[in-house]
């Protein structure tokens, strides 16, 4: 150790500094969010953010689950660079609410949100400067009357309407014995401009997050489905095969080599960290998180080892605040925090409610990737490590400086959000998609950026995470390099051509086109 | 003496109740009474699984405790019945039932609800809505068409009976679980025949419970006479007796049959995704229970001495544990036999020696034995709603022989392990099944 220390210093290798830990600074009053996620046992699971811009300036709005109080719509009044600003509105003020998703269904260049419920799902269609009407019912799809707790959306091949997954929890009526009783995950695949009668996915057990993801880069995305050990019997962690025109099939063992693992799945982050082209899996539970990646993708079989431990990001207990027992992840997201050009990660965690074996402090964390693949936790000198029960979240670029800031969904207490106000020097891209027709921005598509000898991969999905979700610029760190060299591999597979973006820039990518730059007004 | 059957269904006829009821209502009173016990103890299988600090021999104390409070709150009003008290390790007599008319199932529902609540205060949210929602329901099943005044004079007693025993329980060095079993710290011995973590899970990097051996016990007097042997020496050389059964689970695990890995699955039993090894025997009692429609008293006897024996063949078993400090198979055979290999079951983060289900099970099958008989056949379908299918044995023996053989089945133990843990079991159920529980 001291060795290393001394070589480091000695060399003053890039290799053996740690890396920058950026600064956040909270904001939540200042900038007028006070969404509570509350309610009892009905949702001690959801409280979900969705991000998206809905005015069309640019900047992201904040969409906030209230539980068993209402949700609130939250426009982005931020000026760039600036402190972070919103302005609360009624827009959509719906209760039950557990989490959303935004996602341009009808594909008019204008963004729909998908509202996951204590009873009925809703599907609101934008109309423009953040107005909303209900669409679910002229869109013929069934809200259900479930605990929806899950949601991941893609366009299958040849379809202009998206196919939408929908993850149920349990029998809520179930009093005394609400093991076992998990209801049925949903498919709703489009018939037309409309959706037609749900798909069971049975077995279903208890999803808390759900993602389509391209896991073998066949060209055909499967679902994967992070589910509850608590209260499911029989069940595992889950991926479904989903051929065009086909009834969706189970992995199974047998057939494909899925290996079995029962977790307290909560949340997935799916990101390319160990650079093999392939994408990885960070699923939250309670106590040890898991970073699965392929053992063999030459095999085509879905096996993967877990190196959550080697890699440091097992997050199984409080880093900060005195209370060792163990922590109780929910969502996580990969993303270049302090734009060095190295993933980082941020995991939600929050006692579920009164479970005294497990942290009630329990700070949220701030995982800084290292050029080893050994992450450093750094939630508390980040500004970040609040003790507040925490579910979903988003990090995202509010205020359009390039520097990521924060927003977190808490039981009970007021959503937080926090401004990154660090001087970090390294620099960034964010890009938007956009193609015409059908899915607008590109679900389902993968950026690819080259750094070096390697090629970063990133999926682009609607899904995953805590039941939260975001649509909008696609924020790259590129650490001391002056250009970003990108390319987009569209949902069709279609290759776009390799690009050199200029960093600290946003740009518009079409297919075929070259990039095209745009600036905050 | 065993209840065979006959004699199990004749002793509620035979037993002279001090209830202050009409005889042909005594009989319906003992239904309700079965009920409640076991409505509660399907509700109590699912507690271990849910709460976080049920760790196998956690939960094993838990039943021994939960037995006894049973059988004790209708020894209280029943003359048939002999209490434990005297009998169990620092148990002191149970509070007497005062003047006027008590009902059992009240009795016994209040003491089940009472004790349940106190052992698994730390259950999560579900766990709790599950208790209060029970509480409620079986609380009604037990007072309907009773006099209120008979209804609280008889739950005030299940109560006290209930506070007893959480007082005693409070006192056995086992109430308190931190880190769910997990010590903070562990500094790994220095042998090459000792334990290391199997897993890459961050928790499971120090062993479960080091320090369980030491619990008080139930029903064995002398801790130290139960110890197994010590395991056949460690040797690394290849045609050494200590290879060859490594060997064995590498070679059994590499040609595995259908039926081999559905048995090894079936006992497999994990914490917190089933009830135990000790609530699968459980499980078996109120399947027989059910099946064979066995009087309250029985059950509850049989509960209570099932209990003790569980509880106290996981003390004697984690004692030897961590006396011997046995590395898993699957550290042997990947350092000297096959660094590929991967056994079928997870490894339990603890010790190898000697097998903790093989302790349970031989444990468990002397006392039903001795309970209810040799060769006494039954239906297993603790499993089915896991998918697993329903097992059939011809005796609670040729059980407890498959529940050992399936750690080797599962690669989690060796050969030895397994038939030491069956022997060690064996002689601490029958200290149990010697307990008094008729007058």
């Amino acid at each position: 150790m001291m060795r290393a220390l001394a070589l480091c210093l000695a060399l003053a290798a890039p290799v053996c500094a740690e890396p920058v830990v950026p600064t956040f600074t909270e904001e939540t009053a200042s900038a007028g969010i006070d969404t509570v996620f509350d309610g009892d046992w009905e949702y001690m699971v959801g409280g979900g953010v969705a991000t998206f811009d809905c005015s069309g300036d640019g900047f992201p709005e904040i969409f906030l689950s209230g539980g068993a109080g209402p949700s609130a719509l939250y426009l982005n009044r931020s000026p760039q660079g600036g402190a972070l600003a919103f302005e609360k509105t009624d827009a959509v003020t719906l209760d039950a609410v557990l989490g959303a998703y935004p996602l341009d269904i009808d594909s008019d260049g204008v963004m729909d949100l998908v509202v996951l419920r204590l009873g009925e799902n809703r599907l609101l269609r934008g109309l423009g400067e953040c107005r909303f009407e209900d669409a679910t019912q002229a869109w013929g799809f069934d809200g259900g009357d479930a605990w929806s707790t899950a949601f991941a959306a893609i366009w299958e091949k040849g379809q202009d309407w998206p196919t939408l997954a929908i993850g149920n929890y349990v029998d809520r009526k179930e009093e005394a014995f609400p093991w076992g009783s998990c209801t049925d995950n949903w498919l709703h695949r489009p018939e037309g401009a409309r959706f037609g009668a749900p798909i069971p996915l049975t077995p279903s057990f208890c999803a808390l997050s759900m993602l389509f993801t391209d896991w073998n880069r066949s060209g055909h995305p499967s679902l994967r489905v992070s589910n509850d050990r608590e209260y499911y019997k029989g069940g595992q962690e889950q991926m479904w095969h989903l051929e065009p025109g086909q009834p969706p099939r189970l992995y199974t063992e047998k057939d494909d080599g899925w290996k079995r693992l029962r977790i307290w799945g909560m949340g997935i982050a799916s990101a390319d960290v160990n650079l093999d082209g392939y994408p990885d899996y960070y699923l939250t539970s309670m106590a040890d998180n898991k970073l699965q990646v392929l053992k063999d993708p030459a095999s085509g079989k879905p096996d993967y080892a877990d190196i959550a431990f080697k890699s440091g990001i097992t997050a199984h207990r409080p880093y900060t605040g005195g209370d060792l027992k163990p922590s109780t992840g929910w969502h996580p997201q990969f993303a270049d925090v302090n734009n060095d050009g190295i993933l980082d990660l941020f995991v939600a965690k929050g006692n579920v409610a009164k479970m005294p074996d497990f942290a009630e402090k329990d700070p949220n964390n701030l995982l800084l990737g290292q050029p080893d693949g050994v992450f450093m936790e750094a939630g508390d000198r980040a500004g970040v490590a609040s003790f507040s029960i925490s579910r979903g979240a988003q990090v995202v670029d509010f205020n359009l400086d390039g520097l990521l800031d924060l927003v977190v969904v808490n039981r009970w207490t007021s959503a937080q959000l926090w401004r990154q106000t660090s001087v970090v020097e390294g620099g960034w891209v964010q890009v938007r998609l956009q193609q015409d027709g059908p899915n607008r921005d590109g679900i389902g598509a993968v950026i690819e950026i080259r750094r070096g000898d390697k090629v970063e991969r990133h999926e682009i999905t609607s899904g995953g995470g805590h039941v939260s979700g975001s649509v909008g610029w696609l924020h790259f760190g590129l650490g001391a390099a002056a250009t970003a060299e990108l390319r987009v591999i569209w949902p069709d597979g279609t290759e776009g051509d390799w690009q050199e973006l200029p960093a600290r820039s946003f740009q518009i990518l079409r297919p075929g086109r070259p990039a095209e730059a745009w600036s905050p007004m | 003496m065993p209840f065979h059957r006959r004699q199990v269904l004749g002793f509620t006829v035979a037993a002279p109740f001090a209830l202050a009821l009409k005889p042909a209502l005594a009989a319906n009173r003992a239904d309700v009474s079965r009920e409640v016990l076991l409505t509660w103890h399907k509700l109590i299988l699912e507690l271990v699984r849910h709460t976080a600090t049920y760790m196998p021999p956690v939960a094993a104390r838990a039943f021994g405790y939960i037995g006894v409070t049973a059988h004790e709150a209708l020894a209280t009003g029943n003359p048939a019945l002999r209490s434990l008290a005297g009998q169990v390790t620092d148990l002191t007599p149970l509070p007497a039932r005062g003047e006027g008319a008590f009902d059992e199932p009240c009795v016994l529902h209040a003491a089940l609800d009472a004790a349940v609540n106190g052992l698994f205060a730390n259950t999560g949210p579900t766990g709790q809505r599950a208790m209060q929602k029970m509480g409620e329901i079986m609380g009604r099943t037990a007072s309907d068409g009773m006099a209120e005044d008979v209804v609280q004079r008889s739950v005030a007693h299940g109560q006290a009976v209930a506070a007893h025993i959480l007082d005693w329980a409070a006192k056995d060095g086992g109430a308190v679980i931190e880190n769910l079993g997990f010590p903070m710290d562990y500094t790994p011995g220095s042998r090459p025949q000792d334990w290391v973590p199997t897993s890459a899970i961050r928790l499971q990097q120090a062993p479960l419970l080091p320090g369980w051996g030491t619990l008080r016990p139930f029903a064995v007097k002398d801790m130290a006479a139960m110890d197994a042997p010590a395991h056949p020496a460690y040797d690394e050389a290849p045609g050494s007796a200590f290879h060859g059964f490594a060997q064995e689970v590498h070679d059994v695990g590499k040609s595995l049959t259908d039926e081999q890995k559905l048995i090894a699955r079936f006992w497999s039993d994990d914490a917190m995704l089933t009830p135990t090894p000790a609530g699968h025997w459980i499980s078996i009692v109120m399947q027989i229970a059910d099946r064979d429609a066995l009087p309250v008293e029985v059950i509850s006897a049989t509960l209570a001495k099932l209990g003790c024996a569980q509880s106290d063949a996981f003390v004697s078993c984690w004692s030897t544990k961590f006396k011997y400090n046995l590395l898993r198979p699957v550290t042997y055979i990947k350092r000297h036999i096959d660094k590929a290999w991967e056994p079928l079951l997870i490894t339990p983060p603890f010790p190898e020696y000697t097998s903790g289900h093989s302790t349970q099970s031989g444990a468990a099958s002397t006392v039903l034995t001795a309970m209810l008989g040799d060769n006494f056949a039954f239906d297993d379908a603790t499993h089915e709603d896991e998918g697993l299918p329903v097992r059939s044995f011809a005796s609670f023996n040729a059980a407890a022989e498959e529940a050992a053989m399936s750690r080797m089945y599962g690669g989690i133990h060796f050969r030895f392990g397994n038939e030491a843990g069956l022997a060690q079991g064996r002689a601490i159920g029958a200290v149990a099944a010697a307990l008094k529980t008729e007058a």
